[in-house]
C-alpha cells in the first residue's frame, strides 16, 4: 500500500540522517527505487528547498507525497520524516529537562555551547562562499543587499520578517 | 490545562510564524527564536537556546524540527512540544503543496528567481548577528574561545559531522570544569 510505504521510506530518510544536505544521497536513491521521482526532479526539489522556507525534509517528503498519492499522501510522508523528532528528540527533551541542573550535563554544556557557536559560524561561511561568489566570480549585489540588511538589523532594530521582505524587494532591483 | 492549551496555542502560532521565514538551511532559526522568545517574551535564556539548538542539530532527523520540540517541550511538556513541531512545519508544508501544484510556473519565473537572491543575501546578515548575539552565552569560561575555533576548523576545513563535533565539545566541557574544581 502507497500510504505505508511512503510512510517507512521517509522514516528511513529521518532516521539516517542529520538533516539538510546530507539527506540528498538518501533521498535520491529511496526515490528512484520507488519510482517517485526522477533523478532530475530530484535536483529540482534541492533547488526548491533552497529557495523557500522549510527544511529540505519536509519539502521533499510533501512533494514526494503529493505526486503518489495526492496531499493524504503528503501528511503521511510528512509523519514519517518526523518520526525521529517524534521518538528520539522526545526522549532526548525528557532526558535533558530532567538532568540539566546536575553537575555533569552542566560541565557537558560549558563545551558544547562555544562548539555550536563554531559550527554556526562554520555554516556561516560555507553559506557566504555560496551567495557571494557565483560561478567564481564576486557577485557584488548580493554582497550589497546583505550588508544593507546587517546595518538595517543592527542599527535600526528591523525584524526578521521585515528584513526578509526588504531583501526580496532589493533582490528584485538589484540581482 | 487551560494555561497549557493556551501556551500551545501562542507555540504553534510562532513558530507558524517563525516556518515563514527559515531560508538558508535551518540556521536562521536560531536568529528567528531569539527574537521571539529570547528578546520579546523573556521566555528563555540565551543559554537555553545555545542548548537546544545544539542538541536538535546533534540527533537525527530535521534539525529546526527538534529544535521547535526541545523548546516545546521544556514549556509545557509533550502538548507544547508537539504544537511546536505542528507549527513549523505547516507553511512550508502548505507552500510547497501549491509549488507541486504550480511546479512549472515557479521553476522558470524570473522574478521570483531575482527576489529569492536577496533574501539568500539576508540570511547572511540573520545568522551572523545570532552568532555575535550568542557570544556572551558561549563564552563563559576562557576555553570556551579555543573549542569555538577548534569547532569552526573541524566543520569548515575537515568537513566533520556536527555531532561528532559536539560531542567532543561535551567531553572537552566535562574534564575542564572538573579539572577547575568549580560547582
Amino acid at each position: 500500500m502507497i500510504f505505508v510505504e511512503l510512510f517507512i521510506a521517509f522514516c528511513k530518510i529521518g532516521f539516517t540522517s542529520f538533516g539538510g544536505m546530507s539527506m540528498i544521497p538518501l533521498i535520491n536513491s529511496e526515490m528512484m527505487n520507488h519510482g517517485w521521482m526522477t533523478h532530475s526532479e530530484v535536483l529540482d526539489i534541492v533547488a526548491i528547498a533552497e529557495m523557500t522556507p522549510g527544511p529540505l525534509g519536509i519539502n521533499c517528503a510533501t512533494f514526494a507525497g503529493i505526486r503518489t498519492a495526492g496531499v493524504a499522501g503528503a501528511l503521511v510522508a510528512n509523519l514519517g520524516i518526523s518520526m525521529p523528532t517524534l521518538t528520539i528528540c522526545a526522549l532526548a527533551a525528557v532526558f535533558f529537562e530532567k538532568f540539566k541542573d546536575s553537575k555533569w550535563l552542566k560541565g557537558c554544556m560549558m563545551g558544547i555551547r562555544p562548539a555550536t557557536l563554531g559550527l554556526i559560524s562554520g555554516a556561516l561561511v560555507v553559506l557566504g562562499e555560496s551567495n557571494l561568489i557565483v560561478e567564481n566570480v564576486f557577485y557584488w549585489p548580493a554582497a550589497v543587499i546583505a550588508i544593507a540588511v546587517g546595518i538595517l538589523m543592527y542599527k535600526f532594530k528591523f525584524s526578521i520578517p521585515a528584513a526578509i521582505v526588504l531583501a526580496g524587494v532589493m533582490g528584485l532591483v538589484l540581482a | 490545562m487551560q494555561e497549557k492549551l493556551k501556551i500551545a496555542g501562542i507555540i504553534f502560532y510562532s513558530f507558524m510564524k517563525i516556518g515563514c521565514v527559515t531560508f538558508g538551511g535551518g540556521w536562521g532559526i536560531v536568529a528567528q527564536m531569539q527574537e521571539e522568545f529570547v528578546d520579546k517574551r523573556h521566555w528563555i535564556t540565551e543559554e537555553e537556546l545555545m542548548d537546544y539548538t545544539s542538541v536538535g542539530k546533534s540527533i537525527p532527523g530535521t534539525m529546526i524540527a527538534n529544535v521547535s520540540y526541545l523548546f516545546g517541550y521544556h514549556m509545557g511538556g509533550v502538548i507544547c512540544g508537539i504544537a511546536a513541531l505542528l507549527g513549523i512545519t505547516f507553511v512550508p508544508l502548505v507552500l510547497l503543496t501549491f509549488i507541486t501544484l504550480f511546479y512549472n510556473n515557479v521553476k522558470d519565473n524570473i522574478y521570483i528567481m531575482k527576489a529569492l537572491v536577496g533574501i539568500r543575501a539576508a540570511v547572511l546578515p540573520i545568522i551572523g548577528l545570532a552568532i555575535w548575539n550568542l557570544r556572551k552565552a558561549a563564552f563563559k569560561k576562557r576555553y570556551g574561545y579555543a573549542i569555538a575555533l577548534g569547532s569552526f576548523l573541524l566543520y569548515y576545513f575537515m568537513n566533520m559531522q556536527s555531532f561528532i563535533i559536539v560531542i567532543m565539545g561535551a567531553v572537552l566541557g566535562l574534564l575542564l570544569t572538573e579539572r577547575s574544581g568549580e560547582k
